[in-house]
């Protein structure tokens, strides 16, 4: 283990680092026990706590339904942004390929241009080809913008490939298909894993494309905003709440997977 | 004999760099055989070329008499050993084994029982479950040999498998891998830079240098007649005798060599008299004694170094005519020390006339 600033003394860095914690979390902590109170309105404190808003929210259909329309955009965008970002990543690290850099540069670009502007320029693409706005249209707009990061997770793990791993199996009888499925794949299933759970969280998350791009159909960030518009609740705590901890979960089980592969 | 193997007038350029110059060579079936040189004598390219990862820019190679140059690797009955051994990572080592058969479309019971037969070979059916990452180095090497073995080709290619491995391991190794040839009875075309492996493994070395073949030999032939500067050089140790060619007289020439006059084998090279030439003279080919022998040709020198090296002692002697040889003696021959008197002699046929 390195050590920096070692003359300063050791409880002084520790400290720093659990205010950091403390400002992370605390807003989240509050959220969650707000969501508990059997009251209406949002503040503290609590002088009695229910689960009655959780009940609420999970018998309410609009928030289901659009948890279920926000799973399957993020659902189809993980599928289009897959294929789209393992097929650039092939291209970049194609040996004698032209402009590899440009191309790369290119693919990335999405996840560093404002999400505003990106909005935007969508909506009058889409607009100038006459395709309405809706589902096919946020799916579009969410899959630019999940691209580069399977891109990047895919090219990483490309780098550290053995070069001769598709050398040996063309030679044990496959031909490039073959060897593309049977051994670049799983070679690259850790890295498609943590880049797949990347795009449905990005996607879910994503509030201005979908507001640029969206039909009547709301998805869940929406609705959350539409219900936050209409007054603060304690039910608005109770769907963050749920969505915080299934987000996480599916974030830290990623993380296992992928850390567990790459041990292997 | 058809051979196994034939290149004909194989010549690949990468760009403007030419790495194999007009290849000739024919490898008969069920051999050992060794393609050595340094990096970069065109060794690698040569086996890539035969298993379809690089084509030749010109010419033809035939493996048991089909023309094959242009086909892809897939197509051809050649398996390859990699440097690195190319596990597939995410298969364990029975699948990693059973690769080939499948791709062949054998049955799965069938596939089962060559598998276990081949690890069995290399005693590692106990590690058929386990995967690449938990075997050692020389484990891995075995898995590999075996995964290129399984689908029955008519040549085995072994790119430098053995430059991964400690010096212990490999030479164990070595003795493993000429078994296996043997029980087998398939063509190895093995790929070195290491002159010892060549020798120990061997049945026919093909010595390269520059895209071109300098020697092509068994190890004996090589080691006591190289035919060149370089193949001298290359294998083992060696002094150079360089001088005018006096004489030629049946199969001997004698050599003027700075003012003494030796005699050397002209193994079938046919120099004019009076132009120079080299000849190569082993240093355990020569004798060292005390006293100028009566019948025989002999030089005379000062031992002006000795290092004990285990298994021998090489004596480094100025001789009169300001020339040096390296000589070797038995381990124990403690009586030859630094600064005596020495005559040096040897026999005739051991100092090889070399075509450079």
């Amino acid at each position: 283990m390195r050590s920096y600033f070692s003359d300063i003394p050791k409880t002084a860095l520790q400290a720093s680092y659990w205010l950091f914690v403390i400002y992370l979390l605390l807003p989240l902590a509050l959220m969650m026990a707000i969501s508990f109170k059997d009251a209406n309105f949002v503040a503290f404190p609590i002088d009695k706590w229910t689960l009655k808003w959780y009940a609420q929210v999970l018998q309410d259909r609009q928030f289901l339904e659009a948890c279920l329309y926000s799973i399957f955009i993020a659902l189809m965008t993980t599928l289009f942004a897959t294929i789209v970002g393992v097929w650039i990543a092939l291209l970049i690290s194609t040996e004698g390929m032209i402009a590899r850099s440009v191309i790369f540069a290119l693919a990335c670009l999405p996840a560093v241009v404002p999400g505003l502007i990106n909005a935007i320029s969508m909506r009058i693409f889409i607009r100038v080809l006459d395709i309405p706005t809706g589902t096919g249209a946020i799916i579009l707009g969410h899959t630019v913008h999940a691209v580069p990061f399977v891109v990047i997770m895919v090219l990483t793990r490309l780098r550290s490939m053995p070069n001769n791993l598709v050398d040996a199996a063309r030679d044990l009888g496959a031909d490039s298909f073959v060897a593309f499925m049977r051994v670049t794949l799983p070679y690259l299933a850790p890295a498609l894993a943590g880049g797949m759970v990347f795009c449905v969280l990005t996607s879910i998350d994503d509030f201005v494309r979908t507001f640029f791009l969206g039909g009547y159909q709301t998805t869940l960030p929406m609705l959350i905003f539409a219900k936050v518009q209409g007054g603060m609740s304690p039910e608005i705590n109770a769907m963050a709440t749920l969505v915080l901890i299934v987000t996480a979960a599916i974030g830290l089980y990623a993380e296992h997977l992928t850390r567990r592969s790459r041990t292997r | 004999m058809q051979p196994v193997v034939h290149f004909r007038n194989v010549n690949k350029y990468y760009g403007s760099s030419l790495a194999v110059d007009n290849l000739d060579l024919a490898i008969e079936p069920g051999q050992f055989v060794t393609l050595l040189g340094p990096s970069g004598c065109g060794k690698s390219t040569t086996l890539r070329m035969l298993g379809g990862f690089e084509m030749p820019t010109s010419g033809e190679i035939f493996l048991d008499g089909q023309e094959i140059s242009q086909l892809p690797p897939n197509k051809r009955n050649v398996n390859i050993v990699f440097q690195d051994y190319a596990l597939f990572p995410h298969l364990n080592v029975r699948r990693n084994v059973a690769f080939g058969l499948e791709l062949k479309g054998m049955a799965s019971d069938a596939i089962h029982k060559r598998t276990m037969e081949l690890l069995s070979l290399v005693k590692l059916t106990d590690f058929a479950e386990r995967m690449p990452g938990q075997l050692s180095g020389g484990q891995r090497q075995r898995v590999a040999l075996m995964r290129a073995l399984a689908p029955n080709p008519n040549v085995l290619l072994l790119d430098e498998p053995l430059s991964a491995l400690d010096a212990k391991l490999r030479q164990q190794m070595q003795i493993e891998l000429k078994s296996i040839q043997k029980t087998t009875g398939k063509t190895f075309i093995f790929v070195t830079h290491d002159q010892e492996e060549a020798l120990t493994m061997s049945d026919v070395v093909v010595v390269m240098n520059a895209g071109r073949i300098e020697q092509m030999g068994d190890p004996h032939t090589l080691y006591a007649k190289p035919r060149s500067r370089f193949v001298a050089n290359f294998i083992g140790e060696t002094n150079f005798i360089e001088g005018k060619l006096k004489a030629v007289d049946g199969g001997l020439a004698a050599i003027e060599w700075n003012g003494s006059v030796v005699h050397a084998n002209l193994n079938g090279h046919g120099p004019a008299v009076g132009s120079t030439v080299a000849a190569a003279l082993r240093p355990e080919a020569i004798t060292v004694i005390s006293e100028k022998p009566a019948n025989t040709i002999a030089v005379s020198g000062q031992i002006t170094q000795r290092i004990f090296k285990g298994d021998h002692t090489s004596l480094t002697v100025s001789l009169a005519n300001g020339q040096s040889l390296v000589a070797q003696l038995d381990p124990v021959a403690l009586s030859r020390v630094t600064g005596d008197d020495v005559w040096l002699t040897w026999r005739e046929s051991d100092a090889v006339v070399l075509a450079d």
